[in-house]
């Protein structure tokens, strides 16, 4: 942790992502706007100080429905990379330990999913499965499941061998209990920093799906169909888009920042193994 | 030190390659463009990016028609003011009540050179009728029991029963009625025509990618006269906003469509000349009647009452269009007068009372199927928002694509969706096709028979102001029975520079007939 | 040799595992498409479809019959070449003409970006870990995490606001495809191209400042040091050559985001591409389109693969799997 102090940039990442966290939490308590109601009067009206980021084209605040949104943005992310890894995870350490058919099967899977293009695969998810929150996740999660599955075979692999691994089995010890206490948390650091690439990254595709016009419900708010919306009406109005775009750009800077830092901090050897 | 001018040398020589290879890119901008060939018109097709057929009889998708009216011409056409002019035929004339006749042009060449003659029209209209082409269009055509050649250039449509629809449908607009060539239709076989299509029209096709470009050459046999310019390039734009960013840019001469959001912005603009109308054109919402909570006549007049089109109109279509009381647009009003009627108009107060009367409570939830670009879905979004302000109730929409939405709405699994269709002629395509209870765009599931007969006998109204009146009934009928929600009409847009002129926009989204006329500079 | 026959036994493994993957691949997105909503008459009729017609349509196209069934006569022709022509995107052409034409538009802007992104990730990353710990360092790292932070839509506006309506000097929309004329294919597709390379730029130059950093310390360079070599050399031979093996991979890695990922991107300029092709015919249920698009991906990614594999194994004269 102190380590991690002496990194500028990492710390700049830290305060970044603490900064947009907060907001995200504390910014619909502060916000007086309701990020759904529309107001007919104030169509596309540029900013102002009543509207720092002015309004779009119902009327809305936009500051309000970035912050709403970046709720809504994040938490499909999450759900989408934690469920990734979590069964990436799974496999990658079933496919590493046990290795013959099992991996040969895991690995195909994977390699199938990961020879589609992530944007193309989840576009083609999303006309097949229909719109929606829930769709976007699962697929955040399928894209990245391969990724996390190489990930954490690649780790297990370079770890198995070790001779504590070899110990505690010689002692009887259960494999899952091997695979869960021994295995995983010498491998965690790299999944972690994994992760907060992959939050990142699921960001950009939830805001490329909904802008394309096949993610969030209206009308509620998502930092994709903010820029969407923003972006039909940009010659007329180009704060909406320039804005949006600006703050994901900032959410994410801070993310990935943090993520450096993180890996900066941690053992440079198993960087190389990658 | 040694190491660092070592390593800096490299560096130069980094950026001087890159440098040179920006020089390169920037070459031919700054060798200018030295064009010492014809000019050409770039008419881009803006908002749509599928052609899949240039058949008349085929053609479907509105991209395909705007190329059809170039290459092709009807029987009749309409003038400036959207009155029936001759094209092909240089007269008509109504023998009686079922029978029409026209007296053909001569001396008119198709664009293979080969002569026009009475026999190509009997082929072109035989063949919509014909099962086996499945035409999407047969159904307009389907009274027509006889064509006759008359002599050697008159010809005589006969019908089961007076079927005033016909002239409208008879002129070069979406009715598959254009007069295909039948020798080159017999040598080449349907397949071919549709991809390189001979017509009478000012233009043919020179060259076609799917999905990106068309480009015609102009054809100076054209008994129209040959066009001002020859050479068209026609880019398809799948995104509208990207087409206006063309022509902005002065990649392209002229659009197609524009945005409404852009409208402002682009009429103050001098290098743009924005060209604008009343289009024929009606956005509604669609109520599926078997299904709840659509299916009470009460809740559907309260709903009607529960949303102001005209906000519809400012914030949909930024005041680009009109409210429309009915699913006839303005032109097509007698008198120009709308028809008036409570059931549409905004009123909080009598639609909570027409909500009581119905079985129905606050709360009620129902999903509006939205789809499409962006402003097709606020509709939904801002009639759902209003709705449930006044009444209360809890309705939603969602989301998906056209395909799978209308697929959705053909089998009955729906309760509301946002419809809307543009192009259409003749009443009869608005309200025949949509509240006959045998119009194939019925997806209301709305059966009256005092409906039915209103529409045949406006089907039968010879006299133009008689039939008028005859809709307008049908009209109150309708909304007395509210089977859908009309919303608004909106008007049609195209995008010309500046220093082009001899465009004449109509309001059924003509394009390509209009290339013949058009002049840059 | 050895290397060679090691070579020829890796080719057939990995055109196995291709063709195992590009078949299960094709049937998943076969089986998966047909079970989603939609119809691909009504994509291709449009609002005039009536039923007649739409029935008309079904045959045509044997849509009417068993899925099982319509799968082994798709499978029977495209192991013998022939994949189809289009149903609802371009009807009736010939889905290899189609891809054809599409491929190497989307090929040539991924290459004209890829080309782009190792000059600067090249240039900043050699930079950066010079002058490491300095101003230049920060900024160049700085550049490169914004670079991947920002949406390539987002960027593509931008670009377009800034270079094509407000300063004028490249096109806003169009792409002259490279067939047609090269030089105006590089003019017409520059703006695209830096959309497309920002991110990745971005990327490369931070696997190859921590590559760089991370062999600028190990052994064998400080025992070359202790030879005497001339720094330019050691960094050239040791260092770089070292860097090079994990800044390679990652740049293989992207090709995947090059051919299916510059989606938008396409659409927004107009790049008549691939990635367009199939969006736009998932959209419109063009059943062929899709499986044959589906299959191309899978080989063109695994081809690179094979591709980035040799390269590495070239470059590091101990082979390491």
């Amino acid at each position: 942790m102190r380590a991690l102090f002496r990194n500028p940039l990492g710390l700049i990442g830290l305060f970044v992502t603490l900064f947009v966290l907060a907001a995200m939490i504390a910014g619909p308590w502060i916000s007086p706007y309701s990020p759904t109601e529309a107001d007919y009067m104030a169509l596309l009206s540029p900013p102002s100080w009543g509207h720092p980021f002015g309004t779009d084209s119902f009327g809305r605040d936009v500051l309000t429905r970035i912050l709403y949104g970046a709720r809504v943005s994040f938490s499909v992310a999450t759900t989408g990379i934690c469920a990734a890894a979590f069964i990436g995870a799974v496999a990658g350490l079933v496919s590493a330990y046990f290795g013959g058919w099992w991996s040969a099967i895991i690995m195909r899977i994977s390699d199938l999913l990961f020879s589609f293009p992530s944007f193309v695969l989840a576009l083609f998810l999303m006309v097949l499965l229909g719109f929606g929150l829930a769709n976007i996740a699962t697929a955040i999660a399928l894209i990245y499941i391969p990724i996390f599955t190489r990930l954490t075979r690649n780790m297990a692999l370079l770890v198995k061998d070790e001779p504590w691994v070899q110990a505690a089995e010689l002692l009887g010890q259960s494999t899952t209990s091997i695979l869960g206490r021994e295995i995983l948390p010498n491998i965690a650091a790299p999944i972690f920093v994994q992760m907060a690439l992959g939050l990142a990254f699921g960001i950009v595709i939830e805001a490329g799906l909904s802008f394309l016009g096949l993610g969030v419900q209206p009308p509620d708010p998502s930092l994709g169909t903010i820029m969407a919306d923003g972006r039909e009406y940009f010659q007329r109005s180009p704060w909406v888009l320039t804005l949006s775009g600006a703050a994901i750009s900032i959410a994410l800077l801070g993310l990935n920042l943090l993520s450096d830092g993180i890996r900066d901090v941690m053992d440079p050897k198993l960087r190389a193994r990658l | 030190m040694a190491d660092t001018k070592g390593i800096n040398r490299r560096q130069t020589l980094k950026l001087g390659a890159g440098a040179l290879g920006l020089g390169t890119i920037g070459a031919p901008y700054w060798q200018g463009t030295a064009q010492a060939q014809a000019p050409t018109l770039r008419a881009a097709i803006t908002g749509f990016n599928v052609i899949n057929t240039l058949d008349p009889a085929k053609a479907s998708l509105i991209p395909e028609f705007y190329i059809i009216y170039g290459v092709f011409n009807s029987l009749l056409k309409f003038n400036a003011k959207m009155e029936i002019a001759p094209d092909l035929a240089e007269s008509f004339s109504i023998v009686d009540p079922k029978t029409l006749e026209f007296k053909l042009r001569k001396g008119v060449k198709f664009q293979d050179g080969s002569d026009f003659s009475a026999d190509d029209v009997k082929f072109s209209i035989e063949r919509v009728l014909d099962e086996k082409t499945a035409s999407p269009n047969r159904g307009k055509l389907q009274s027509i029991t006889n064509i006759t050649i008359v002599g050697s250039d008159t010809i005589r449509l006969e019908t089961k029963a007076p079927f005033a629809p016909l002239l409208n449908y008879m002129t070069n607009t979406r009715t598959a009625t254009q007069i295909v060539s039948r020798n080159a239709l017999k040598t080449m076989g349907d397949e071919a025509f549709g991809k390189n299509p001979v017509g009478t029209g000012r233009y043919r096709i020179k060259d076609w990618k799917s999905g990106e470009m068309i480009e015609l050459t102009g054809f100076a046999g054209a008994f129209e006269g040959a066009p001002k310019i020859m050479n068209v390039r026609c880019p398809m734009i799948a995104e509208e906003s990207s087409g206006m960013t063309a022509i902005l840019g002065n990649q392209v001469d002229l659009t197609s469509t524009a945005p409404f959001a852009d409208i402002p912005t682009l009429e103050q603009k001098q290098d743009i000349r924005v060209i604008k109308q009343a289009g024929l054109n009606t956005r509604y919402i669609a109520l599926n009647n078997k299904k709840a909570p659509f299916d009470d006549v009460h809740f559907r007049r309260a709903v009607s009452m529960a949303f102001d089109r005209n906000v519809l109109v400012k914030a949909v279509i930024f005041g680009e269009g009109i409210a429309t009381p009915g699913i006839l647009p303005p032109s097509m009003w007698p008198d120009n007068k709308p028809a008036v009627s409570d059931w549409v108009q905004f009123n909080p107060e009598r639609s909570r009372a027409e909500f009581a009367k119905s079985k129905y409570k606050p709360g009620q939830e129902g999903t509006i199927l939205i789809w499409g670009s962006n402003w097709w879905r606020r509709i939904g979004e801002i009639f759902v928002g209003q709705v449930n302000q006044v009444l209360g109730t809890k309705l939603s929409v969602q989301a998906s694509d056209f395909n799978a939405g209308y697929a959705r709405a053909k089998a009955g699994d729906y309760d509301a969706m946002v419809m809307g269709w543009l192009g259409f002629v003749d009443p009869d395509e608005f309200m025949g096709e949509m509240v006959g209870s045998k119009g194939f765009r019925n997806i209301h599931s709305y059966a009256s028979e005092k409906m039915d007969a209103l529409l045949e006998k406006g089907r039968m109204e010879l006299d133009p102001m008689k039939r008028k009146l005859v809709y307008r009934e049908a009209e109150l009928l309708m909304l007395d029975d509210m089977p859908l929600l009309p919303c608004f009409t909106s008007n049609v847009h195209n995008l010309m520079r500046s220093n082009a002129s001899g465009f004449t926009q109509l309001p059924y989204s003509n394009f390509a007939d209009q290339f013949g006329t058009v002049q840059i500079g | 040799m050895a290397f060679a026959g090691g070579m020829i036994r890796r080719l057939t493994n990995r055109l196995g595992g291709v063709f195992v993957l590009a078949l299960l691949g094709s049937a998943a997105v076969f089986f998966a498409m047909r079970m989603g909503a939609g119809d691909p008459a009504i994509a291709a009729l449009g609002d005039f479809a009536t039923p007649e017609a739409i029935a008309v349509f079904r045959t045509k196209w044997g849509l009417d019959q068993a899925v099982i069934l319509q799968y082994w006569k798709w499978l029977l022709n495209a192991l013998q070449g022939d994949f189809g022509a289009s149903m609802t995107v371009a009807a009736n052409v010939p889905i290899a003409k189609l891809i054809a034409s599409r491929l190497p538009n989307t090929m040539f802007i991924g290459l004209y970006a890829l080309t782009i992104a190792v000059l600067i990730s090249l240039s900043a990353g050699t930079l950066s870990v010079l002058r490491h710990g300095k101003f230049a360092d920060t900024v160049a790292t700085s550049f490169a995490v914004l670079g991947i932070s920002m949406p390539d839509f987002w960027l593509s506006y931008v670009l377009i606001y800034i270079f094509a309506l407000g300063l004028g000097i490249f096109p806003s929309y169009g792409f002259v495809t490279p067939a047609e004329s090269f030089s105006a294919a590089l003019y017409s597709g520059l703006l695209p191209a830096l959309a497309v390379a920002a991110p990745m730029a971005a990327a490369f130059t931070r696997i190859l400042r921590t590559a760089l950093l991370e062999t600028l310390h190990r052994e064998h360079v400080r025992v070359a040091r202790s030879f005497g070599f001339r720094e330019a050399f050691i960094f050239i031979h040791y260092v770089m050559r070292n860097a090079l093996i994990p800044y390679v991979t990652v740049v293989g890695l992207q090709i995947r985001y090059i051919l299916g990922g510059t989606v938008v991107v396409e659409r927004i300029f107009g790049v008549p591409g691939i990635g367009a092709l199939m969006v736009d015919a998932a959209f419109a249920r063009d059943y062929p389109v899709v499986q044959a698009c589906a299959l191309t991906f899978p080989i063109g990614v695994l081809s690179v693969n094979f591709i980035v594999d040799l390269i590495c194994a070239a470059l590091n004269p101990r082979e390491t799997t």
